[in-house]
């Protein structure tokens, strides 16, 4: 067991990738083999998860050195700096791994019965596993130019996963646009990782940390770093791709989808706090991050509330939770340099980013797929069509329910949980955030609202009299995301002490992150 | 560890409020007893009355997700016209807005570095 924690890490990345390859030529022999081994690998990788989870907040960070003689060998013999491809995993990482390991595992289980009808099923979950792969390598890489391959790895094949139901001319559209954009936001993050090693001769970020100085060039690199990872999380005003690509992709996609803008906020936090930390302009830096937060959560709710298509209404309000996790962090970044303000109310703010990117992953998942199972049904996703639809799609409609609550923030569902530490620790940074930040869950409120009254409520329309609940394995995931999120709501405390708290340690110990790699003298 | 979340400020902890819940719910369920017993479903009394008007199917009755909160967007009109314009759905334009947030950072960054 101890040898397999130890090369967990790279067993998580290595083991989607691997059966991605295999997934074709099972496929061709037996679609059931094919189904079973992409289910039984992602529970592998989950197991793998959660026991190198345990591990990390146990006993600290995780090295592994690929091509070392140990895995804890960061700098060879020889050399000063480490050249090797270095997985650094510590409590941040391994928050993040547990939301992408829930996350594929529910989408994998949907697609069973979703995707069944589809063509290419093979290329599909070969796609889909080269995205679980790479979002996994996102957030476990302790070197920048790795987190840009897979970076370009997760978005070229979330790209074509989004077009993969070729009969839909919309979804041809959004792969496009989700490709053009990932590509300009990968290309200037390659840029700005080109900056920063021309001055540094470093691509590790434990080590650049311990080097960076904040020049001029620190400067660029940080604001292109910045607004590329916004981009791809779908911060406003770079937010439109986001709902014309998460409107059109199967659902289990766009689940994976918002794990792996997920991953591009890790991407941003490890950035600002663990490669710059309080080497920048903390306050400027923090504020622009704030106002982006707030836009986008303004924005998004606004835009949410005049949707008719389902799918589009969930996006822009993923635009909204966006905003929150922004703020949050903002917030954190603002009062970096100022101990008693980190100390006071800086490391909740954290927290509360951090808690409401599992939460968020959980219930727009959650919300996604029950769009997707009235798709299957009833194969619009325009709510002028809708109606009544509850009488006969009882669980469907008890788990969008179950989704927007937890969206809307109301007591005792998780959101509010996340929200509630957001709201009070920025309220003592600036009560103006919190007061904007009530007012958009009030009308996320009246956002699914309107949503479930229209899909849901009302008499049961005679087109849709005889449609029937969605297949098990739908419903069974569902279930999963539904079980998780009334968990998180009853027992916010254990989730923040068990993994929230440790990520945010690990998010504000930058010492620890850097003598992890240039601690180690061989 | 708890079960409560504590945020510094104030704590948070849905076990207490679930029992609130609980509670309140107990009292609507009494209020909810007191009322009339006489109710029988599929009778006249359940029937939609529309002062003796002809009741129109379901199709008719249903208000549409199009038609919800028009007050609201009538009055957030200026509104709406403002922010709806960006949303082109063309990719350029996409791409131009991330070229602004990227000029419009750096330039307070610098002038940030200037005057400090």
């Amino acid at each position: 067991m101890a040898t397999l924690i130890g090369h967990s890490s790279i067993l998580i990345i290595a083991v989607p990738l691997l059966i991605a390859f295999l997934t074709p030529l099972i496929g061709m022999a037996s679609k059931k083999a094919r189904n079973a081994i992409v289910i039984g690998g992602l529970a592998f990788v989950a197991f793998l998860v959660f026991a190198l989870a345990r591990d990390v907040i146990l006993n600290g960070i995780h090295i592994y050195t690929l091509g070392a003689t140990f895995p804890g060998l960061t700098i060879p013999e020889g050399t000063m700096v480490p050249v090797r491809i270095i997985l650094e995993v510590d409590g941040v990482s391994v928050f993040m791994g547990i939301i992408v390991a829930i996350v594929s595992l529910v989408a994998v289980i949907y697609s069973l019965s979703a995707m069944k009808g589809e063509t290419g099923q093979n290329s599909f979950y070969t796609l889909l596993l080269l995205m679980v792969g790479s979002t996994f390598g996102m957030v476990f890489t302790g070197d920048l130019f790795n987190l840009f391959v897979f970076l370009e790895i997760a978005s070229i094949s979330g790209a074509a996963l989004i077009a993969s139901r070729t009969r839909f001319a919309d979804s041809q559209e959004g792969g496009f646009k989700y490709i053009v954009v990932s590509a300009i936001a990968s290309l200037m993050i390659l840029f700005a990782i080109g900056l920063l090693y021309a001055q540094y001769n470093l691509l590790n970020i434990g080590a650049l940390a311990a080097a960076i100085q904040y020049t001029m060039l620190d400067r660029i690199a940080l604001v292109i770093l910045i607004s590329a990872f916004v981009m791809k999380l779908g911060g406003v005003p770079m937010h439109m791709w986001l709902s014309d690509t998460y409107s059109v992709a199967p659902v289990s996609i766009t689940v994976l989808l918002i794990a792996a803008s997920q991953a591009s906020m890790y991407a941003l936090m490890r950035i600002c706090f663990t490669l710059y930390g309080v080497t920048l302009d903390l306050a400027v830096v923090g504020w622009i991050i704030i106002a982006i937060g707030i836009l986008s959560m303004f924005t998004g709710v606004t835009m949410a509330v005049r949707q008719t298509d389902i799918t589009r209404l969930i996006a822009y309000n993923c635009v909204c939770e966006a905003g929150f996790m922004l703020v949050g962090l903002g917030v954190g970044l603002a009062v970096l340099g100022d101990v008693t303000a980190l100390r006071t109310y800086g490391t909740t703010a954290i927290s509360g980013a951090i808690f409401h990117m599992i939460n968020h992953a959980l219930f727009e998942g959650l919300l996604f797929l029950v769009a997707g199972a009235i798709f299957y049904r009833i194969g619009t996703r325009d709510l002028n069509q809708m109606g009544g639809l509850g009488h006969t799609m009882k669980f469907t409609a008890m788990f969008f329910l179950l989704g927007a609550l937890a969206s809307s923030g109301i007591p005792p569902f998780n959101g509010f949980a996340s929200k509630i530490l957001i709201y009070e620790s920025v309220y003592q940074f600036n009560p103006i955030l919190t007061i904007i930040g009530i007012l958009v869950s009030i009308i996320t409120l009246a956002v699914f609202v309107k949503a479930f009254f229209s899909a849901f409520t009302g008499a049961s329309l005679p087109k849709y009299e005889d449609i029937k609940e969605v297949p098990k394995t739908m419903i069974a995931a569902m279930t999963i995301l539904a079980v998780i999120i009334i968990i998180f709501g009853l027992f916010p405390g254990l989730v923040v002490d068990w993994i929230v708290r440790p990520a945010t340690d690990a998010l504000l110990g930058q010492t620890s992150y850097i003598n992890a790699i240039v601690g180690v003298i061989p | 560890m708890t079960l409560i979340v504590e945020s510094g400020y104030e704590f948070w902890n849905p076990i207490i409020w679930l029992i609130a819940f609980a509670v309140v719910m107990v009292i609507v369920y009494f209020f909810r007893r007191r009322g009339e017993e006489k109710y029988k479903k599929g009778e006249a009394q359940a029937q939609i009355f529309l002062c003796g008007e002809e009741v129109p199917g379901a199709e008719q009755r249903q208000v549409r997700g199009g038609n919800a909160y028009w007050g609201f967007f009538e009055t957030l009109k200026e509104y709406y016209d403002v922010i709806v314009r960006p949303h082109t759905g063309i990719v350029n334009d996409y791409v131009v807005w991330f070229i602004a947030v990227v000029a419009i950072s750096a330039i307070i960054l610098f002038v940030v570095e200037l005057v400090g």
